[in-house]
């Protein structure tokens, strides 16, 4: 990369705030044929990182919300697709400007069917979140919690609404795969729990670090991380489900609920 | 020429020792290898000169000094790293202490096959938008005389020499712009360069190429998707979709030298996971194709997965074999095919054998006596997809088996992988990505894999050997009863050739994409693997002095 494109990709970046409040003037109105258009070409372009539906994969994040950590315009949403994001899994893509604004037709048509506001408060889901809910005793935000369960300081840049009731009601719903900021060509981890048997018949709960054919590096459910060759371990056992605990009616309101949606759904990444 | 003699009866002695030092250690500057060489490459096992080592595709080395009895004591002797980021595809060539290997981004190298040190670099200046579909890989040489051979991501061809890395004559085979490009390994057959194109999810029309080694002057062109009104075009209802219909051909084919006949295979129809605008069988797309290697005519061609949506390319190292068949002694094309099943043909004339699944496998009831699949109703992408074993990456792909004639078994990487297939037509656009529609791994359905031990006479899988993630390393068969394999967590593997027992392990640092070679260098055997951006040579200690 030259410095004259590396500068360039700079100054979009920094003025895509400013561009926000913008209206692009070749924006088309949205037409059911270029949203189907989009549709399929955001499949083939997009659909691997950021899910089929849009919702979300384990190395990108959602993008039906229409709130974006890089920019919410089109103009930077079409700066973001045609040239990347420095700094971020984000690639240029070899589409023209036609196709793209077609892929941002497509998204502000999932936009439309998300709208689904966002009830709660999100300081009273902070507290819970720190408090009453032990949330913070597994997940970190912000360099604070624990390291046991995803780190949610940009959770709600990654995934929508529905995503994270589900995670709380339904926690065995999907397991999230653990983010890898290098592809290394194999397979992230997923948040699982795995019950590990030694060859001295000490049992131990946690989730996989890495794993291959012949060790596995494992945290446990202290936060104590382990090494070991699987010829020294009696059992490997996937449980095929989450750690986390359901939160049930009994455990978290619905008011309760929605003001921990609230909190995190405002976690995109800023420091406050 | 000016000519020193010794003046003294030392200096003579010195003289005479520095000639025998010269003729036991010393490696000429270039190699030489001729069509000689290459049609007996078994008989010279010390040296790697081809992309499967032999003409008949089995990797397989006749070296044993490494074998089942001491592999377990194998170490690494030396790691070249590439300075150039991704990973390597490659096979390496080895001749007479000289490996040749080419990296990422057309780049290349000449080593030192005692040491890794480098000898000469090659770079080739590419242009920005290159249009290759999975990475910048190059998946090695091609060598005869003093001239080794690369095909470049820009679809050019290129003749280096061997003995400097310098350029002798480039030449373009097509556009990359359109989205055409070379990942493959040359194979010189009868004083011909053979080239097969990639491009398969760019709409390009496939083609596989033959070019005269001394000027780069293309000697015949074979169009894997037929032009209009030709044999095979009627499996293209669609003109217009015939004209960017894909078959690519970019895995190196072999060559049976008796029957004069050079075996092909080809890549997807595109684009690969929809048929809305492609209707008909779409030949020779996923075929392996017998062309004449004098002509390019065609002699005969099979195809394995006719109308595909999964994008189950056959380019699979189609491997050449003799051995009886229900009690008649056969010439035999075998491969172990992306779309999960085991293909067994008589080379002579591309008759259907028998085939039988070698993975698991949900979209094909049986393969009828025709060889052709009866497929199951519920297996096509679809809108909210569909799930369908083996995934796109296929039960295998185009990672190198290996062939023992010792055990007389087939050794193929397995992927054990079911993707939902997702349909929703794409506009094709010239140059751009066009494959359809997409697909994703299944949710909640953990990867993984096996080498398995096919025996070709009956398609039966006499062992396998589990690995924990779905892989993209292939395999080299040795005369030391072994078998070598390259994982996706990045081990290299040893396991007997006989029973699939784990005989030894070493972490490289990186997955593996590449299969491994074997060689000899005074007296020493080396087995080579290519790991991330790294190369690593193993071999047995020497005996403490």
């Amino acid at each position: 990369m030259n410095f004259a494109y590396l500068f360039f990709l700079i100054t979009l970046t920094f003025a895509s705030p400013i561009s926000r409040q913008e209206k692009s003037a070749s924006v088309p109105a949205p037409n059911p044929q270029a949203i189907e258009s989009g549709k399929s070409n955001f499949r083939v372009n997009c659909s691997y990182c950021h899910g089929i539906d849009a919702n979300g994969g384990f190395r990108a994040p959602s993008l039906v919300s229409g709130h974006f950590s890089h920019g919410d315009s089109d103009d930077a949403m079409l700066s973001n697709i045609l040239h990347g994001i420095p700094g971020t899994a984000m690639p240029a893509n070899d589409i023209d400007e036609p196709t793209a604004r077609e892929i941002i037709a497509y998204l502000r048509s999932l936009q439309k069917a998300s709208q689904s506001s966002a009830a709660g408060n999100p300081e009273a889901g902070r507290k819970l979140f720190f408090g009453a809910a032990a949330c913070a005793q597994c997940h970190m935000v912000q360099g604070v919690g624990g390291h046991f369960g995803p780190d949610l300081s940009r959770v709600g840049a990654m995934r929508p609404r529905e995503y994270l009731v589900e995670s709380i009601r339904e926690p065995d719903a999907q397991l999230s795969e653990r983010f890898v900021a290098i592809d290394f060509g194999t397979n992230p981890p997923s948040y699982e729990l795995v019950t590990i048997t030694t060859g001295q018949g000490t049992l131990f709960s946690g989730v996989v670090l890495n794993e291959d054919t012949f060790s596995i590096q494992f945290m446990d459910d202290r936060e104590k991380i382990h090494s070991w060759q699987k010829s020294e371990l009696k059992s490997v056992v996937h449980e095929k489900r989450s750690p986390m605990p359901k939160y049930t009616k009994q455990q978290i309101s619905d008011a309760q609920l929605d003001d921990l949606v609230a909190f995190l759904t405002s976690l995109r990444g800023d420091s406050k | 020429m000016i000519r020193l003699r010794p003046s003294s009866p030392l200096l003579y002695l010195l003289y005479f020792l520095n000639l025998l030092y010269l003729a036991t250690n010393a490696i000429p500057v270039s190699a030489q290898v001729s069509n000689d060489q290459l049609l007996n490459s078994s008989a010279t096992p010390s040296n790697w000169l081809q992309y499967s080592a032999t003409y008949d595709g089995h990797r397989f080395s006749s070296l044993s000094q490494i074998n089942r009895d001491n592999v377990s004591h194998l170490a690494a002797q030396w790691i070249f790293q590439s300075p150039v980021p991704g990973f390597f595809e490659n096979s390496p060539l080895v001749v007479d202490g000289i490996m040749y290997v080419t990296a990422q981004d057309n780049t290349a190298f000449a080593l030192d096959a005692r040491t890794g040190r480098r000898l000469w670099s090659y770079k080739r200046a590419l242009p920005e938008k290159i249009r290759a579909c999975c990475g910048h890989t190059n998946r090695g040489f091609a060598i005869l005389g003093t001239r080794l051979f690369l095909a470049t991501l820009d679809a050019h061809v290129v003749a280096l020499d061997a003995g400097s890395g310098n350029v002798l004559w480039d030449v373009q085979a097509a556009d990359y712009a359109q989205g055409y490009a070379f990942t493959v390994a040359p194979l010189v057959v009868k004083n011909k360069i053979i080239v097969g194109v990639s491009g398969g999810e760019y709409g390009i029309r496939g083609f596989i190429d033959a070019y005269d080694p001394e000027t780069g002057k293309r000697a015949w062109r074979f169009h894997t998707v037929p032009a209009p009104g030709e044999p095979g075009s009627d499996s293209w209802p669609d003109a217009d979709s015939a004209a960017r219909g894909g078959a690519p051909a970019w895995v190196t084919g072999t060559y049976d030298p008796q029957l004069d006949l050079l075996y092909w295979p080809t890549g997807n129809p595109s684009p690969s996971d929809d048929g809305s605008r492609r209707k008909g069988e779409n030949l020779y797309s996923n075929s392996v194709v017998a062309v004449h290697p004098d002509t390019g005519k065609l002699q005969w061609y099979f195809q394995f997965t006719p109308f595909d949506l999964h994008d189950w390319d056959a380019t699979e190292v189609p491997v050449l074999l003799d051995a009886e068949i229900e009690g008649q002694p056969r010439k035999l094309l075998i491969q172990a095919n992306r779309n999960g099943f085991f293909y067994v043909l008589d080379r002579t004339n591309g008759k259907f054998l028998f085939a039988k699944p070698y993975a698991a496998q949900n979209w094909a009831k049986a393969i009828d006596s025709a060889g052709k699949p009866i497929v199951l109703p519920n297996a096509a992408p679809s809108e909210e997809g569909v799930r369908v074993c083996p995934g796109a990456a296929g039960a295998t792909n185009w990672m190198s088996p290996a062939y023992s004639p010792q055990s007389g078994l087939l050794y193929v990487t397995v992927r054990e992988q079911c993707d939902l297939f997702y349909a929703h037509p794409q506009p094709f656009v010239t140059g751009r990505l066009y494959v359809g529609s997409t697909y994703m791994p299944a949710a909640k359905e953990k990867d993984w894999a096996a080498v398995r031990a096919i025996d070709p006479k009956n398609g039966d899988v006499r062992w396998e050997y589990k690995e924990f993630s779905a892989p993209w390393g292939g395999n080299l068969a040795t005369a030391g009863h072994l078998v070598f394999t390259g994982d996706l967590d990045g081990y290299l593997i040893a396991l007997d050739a006989d029973t699939g027992k784990h005989l030894w392990h070493m972490q490289t640092g990186a997955a593996i994409y590449a299969a491994p070679i074997a060689y000899q260098l005074n007296g020493k055997q080396y087995i080579a693997i290519s790991a991330g951006t790294t190369l690593v040579a193993f071999a047995l200690p020497e005996a403490p002095h």
